[in-house]
């Protein structure tokens, strides 16, 4: 009976490579036992919304590129997106239109972006690597051209409502971007665990070609996660938007790296077929916690890149040993 | 039960305006095997490939349960009822074992996934095929023989009534093979038409009712299996006589080579001794799994040894790792060549001069491409690889010539030992005789020999002395003329018997 048991605990560890996500779990508890203990100011309730509210753009960014990673592909372009959305959404509002509906549009304009992608890779059968390089720097460019090369103005007290909404807004003692990454999070972990879209995602990332000779559509499904990853994105740049009041053109540069970053820390392999959302929970977590905490315990800028580069580098690392040393074992 | 299933006539295909198939014949009746023979690239996986609905046909009649079939995709072949198990596996090595069956046509309960009774499916599937696995499995965590036993369910669960193996015995070890003929057998018996692909000849009679042989993309006969010899098949697939399916020469026994003295590696390598001698080729036995594999890869160095001498010509060397074995003369053509054996996207020259361009290449490491180019042309005339040039990738060879190409790379180097790892598998028989010939040819010169295969008649038929491996050791060594395939499975299967 108990080796039954320890057999079921197996197998639910191994699917789906839950065993990383288990360790990054741990390593988020500890990291922020280790700060709490070491700053009374990182523990104070007020830190700890602003904490999650910092965590937030890089889970709904991180969700998005978890979606494209599970294929097996990757989306470079999101960081260019997220300025993109920002300053699109920016320069209408400034031009006195309707903030529902510039949001609207943005948000039109995005998922064009994310489609363009997924027709990229899927049809035409780029790498998707290049493909998004080159919709990156497209996407960058149309965030430099929308205001003639200028960030936007203020965009104005007609816009109080949207930025409460995507930022300032308080409810239950938690700002209202938490809440739309929480709202994501859990839509899209439906989508992902619990639909038959969900497990062709997976399908497409473990084995195309089985995939496919099991009658699956694989450009629908690779089109679906760049569509959700565009979208992410484009969330994420209007909260940078009601965060700062203002569009600017370089916001969300390097976001993509911040989202494969969370990812992979949360047990999403590059490589496809493995990982769940609850992963990017804890991946965005360490990331947001290393950021703050060690900002509370006096770290400059340039340390803290450091440390998170080396935390990067050492969560691909524990899943590639962990991954050996499993089949050793299994051979043994 | 003796009506037909499927009608196929004057099948064409052409790929890129080069035709794989010219107006191919192919029927299959309710509840027999039908045999498909052919060497690679005879244009079988194409024309299977056509009936399961990978590939569309450019002409020809293609009826189905009698009603003639427009073009066919994957989904529509299923719903009639076909169900291909492909060469390759095709499993989703990240999902479950009930995902993987139930891949494509998940069971629903409104939007979401109904799990519960996707795993009650797939144990009812697995309990009926009597396969001991738990539906919650993840596919890469089984060992191959299992993964091909989920695919096997993967397809009996549409409820096929046309099933097509392609060569599903190719990673089985022979325990393993009589459950699937078991499976086959129960198919059969309930009326399912089963086409079966195979270049085991041997296990053929075992199962086929009736055969079907193409050539070079063309039909050529077919007939009741019972009827036809084994040679008259063969001839007919290659279209000439083969007279020896293992050509065997005789030599003097030379001077000892290769002395292995208790090698250890890992758990699949224990205690293993053996000498090798000029002038033989030294057979390796086993099951799947007793290491036989593990022990050649630990002598080139792949994997680390825990202890045990390697000697050379009377002399001892260290072998840490690949290039130290390759600059001491024992090289390997592995088991898998497309993985192990082959940079696939390079050209067949590059292939062949890899491992040779420490003499091809001057002081600051520029490659002589002129000698870099006669040696290409020599080994491929010497071997007989079949190519319109040397420039051309190595993943556009058919299997046998791959396979040369591998070992061609090595006969460059006038190496002192050859170790091949199962170089026939999936190598049609004609390409199979042309291997076993310049094994014998090896031997001849003086080159020590040894090889590793699970196919026994061939073990047998070309081996001078046999050595049996069971679960990391060495349980058995036959002078070929004492040896028969029993002895060898008693030895091969010593551990078993003894618990």
């Amino acid at each position: 009976m108990n080796e039954k048991k320890s057999n079921r605990l197996n197998q639910a560890l191994s699917a789906r490579g839950v065993r990383s996500v288990v360790t990054a779990v741990i390593g988020f508890l500890i990291l922020f036992v280790v700060f709490a203990v070491a700053s009374p100011s990182f523990r104070s309730g007020n830190n700890i919304q602003n904490l999650l509210r910092q965590i937030a753009p890089t889970l709904i960014i991180g969700i998005g590129q978890g979606y494209v990673l599970i294929t097996g592909n990757i989306d470079l372009s999101i960081g260019s997106v997220v300025g993109m959305s920002c300053m699109t959404a920016g320069t209408m509002m400034t031009k006195g239109v309707n903030p529902v509906l510039a949001c609207l549009l943005t948000v039109l304009l995005a998922l064009l972006v994310g489609f363009v992608n997924g027709t990229l890779v899927a049809k035409m059968k780029l790498p998707s690597f290049i493909a998004t390089l080159g919709t990156m720097t497209l996407a960058r460019g149309l965030a430099q051209l929308v205001n003639n090369n200028h960030n936007t103005d203020f965009i104005g007290n007609d816009a109080q409502a949207f930025r409460d909404l995507f930022y300032y807004g308080e409810f239950a003692k938690l700002y209202s971007a938490v809440w739309i990454a929480v709202i994501l999070w859990v839509v899209f972990n439906f989508l992902l665990s619990k639909t038959r879209t969900g497990r062709h995602i997976y399908a497409v990332g473990s084995n195309l070609d089985a995939a496919r000779l099991s009658g699956i559509n694989e450009y629908r499904t690779i089109l679906i996660t760049y569509v959700v990853s565009a979208f992410c994105a484009c969330v994420t740049g209007l909260i940078l938007l009601a965060s700062a009041g203002m569009g600017t053109m370089d916001a969300g540069g390097t976001y993509e790296m911040y989202a494969v970053a969370a990812c992979v820390i949360g047990g999403i392999s590059t490589l496809g077929g493995t990982g769940i959302l609850a992963g990017v929970i804890a991946g965005a977590g360490i990331w947001g916690i290393l950021q703050n905490g060690l900002q509370f315990v006096g770290a400059p800028v340039a340390l803290r890149n450091i440390i998170i580069g080396i935390i990067v580098i050492l969560a691909v690392m524990m899943d590639v040993v962990a991954r050996s040393s499993r089949k050793k074992i299994k051979k043994a | 039960m003796n009506e037909y299933i499927v009608e196929m006539e004057n099948i064409n295909k052409s790929f890129s305006g080069v035709p794989v198939l010219k107006n191919v014949r192919f029927t299959l009746k309710a509840g027999e095997v039908m045999a498909l023979l052919g060497e690679n690239g005879a244009g079988k996986s194409t024309l299977m490939k056509i009936l399961s609905g990978v590939y569309v046909r450019d002409s020809g009649t293609m009826k189905i349960f009698g009603e003639e079939q427009g073009d066919l995709d994957t989904k529509k072949a299923q719903e009639l009822g076909v169900a291909i198990i492909h060469q390759e596996l095709n499993m989703c090595r990240h999902l479950t074992v009930a995902e993987n069956i139930f891949l494509g046509r998940e069971v629903r309960k409104g939007v979401t996934l109904n799990n519960r009774e996707m795993v009650k499916r797939t144990q009812e599937v697995l309990d009926s095929l009597k396969i001991d696995l738990s539906p919650n499995t993840v596919v890469g965590d089984l060992p191959v023989s299992k993964q091909q036993m989920v695919e096997i369910a993967k397809a009996l669960s549409v409820h096929a009534k046309i099933l097509i193996m392609d060569e599903p015995t190719s990673a089985l070890s022979s325990k393993e093979i009589d459950e699937l003929f078991r499976l086959v057998d129960q198919l059969r018996s309930e009326g399912c038409g089963i086409v079966y692909i195979s270049h085991r000849m041997e296990e053929l009679s075992h199962v086929a009712n009736r055969v079907t042989v193409m050539r070079d993309g063309e039909f050529i006969m077919e007939g009741n299996f019972a009827d036809y010899t084994m040679d008259q098949l063969i001839a007919k697939m290659v279209g000439r006589d083969i007279k020896e399916k293992f050509p065997r020469v005789q030599c003097q026994r030379g001077e000892k080579i290769l002395e292995v003295k208790n090698l250890n590696a890992g758990r699949m390598v224990r205690d293993v001794s053996f000498d090798l001698y000029a002038g033989e080729i030294v057979g390796i036995a086993g099951l799947v799994g007793a290491g036989r594999t593990e022990t050649t890869r630990a002598i080139f160095g792949i994997d680390p040894k825990d202890s045990g001498e390697i000697v050379l010509d009377g002399k001892s060397v260290s072998i840490k790792k690949p290039i130290d074995a390759i600059k001491a003369g024992i090289v390997l053509t592995p088991e898998d060549r497309k993985r192990d054996g082959l940079c696939t996207k390079l050209g067949v020259r590059e292939n062949l001069s890899i491992p040779n361009l420490d003499w091809l290449s001057n002081g600051i490491g520029k490659v002589n491409q002129k000698k870099e180019r006669e040696i290409a042309d020599k080994v491929v005339e010497e071997l007989q690889i079949k190519l319109s040039s040397v420039e051309i990738n190595a993943e556009s060879l058919s299997g046998g010539n791959q396979q040369k190409v591998v070992i061609g790379k090595w006969l460059a180097r006038n190496s002192r030992v050859i170790m091949f790892d199962e170089p026939t598998r999936g190598v049609d028989v004609g390409a199979k005789v042309e291997i076993y010939n310049l094994m014998n040819r090896l031997k001849q010169q003086g080159t020590g020999v040894l090889f590793v295969s699970s196919e026994l008649p061939e073990i047998l038929g070309i081996s001078d002395r046999i050595l049996v491996m069971c679960d990391g050791h060495l349980t058995g060594e036959l002078p070929v003329a004492e040896a028969t395939e029993d002895k060898i499975l008693s030895y091969a299967t010593a551990f078993e018997s003894k618990i």
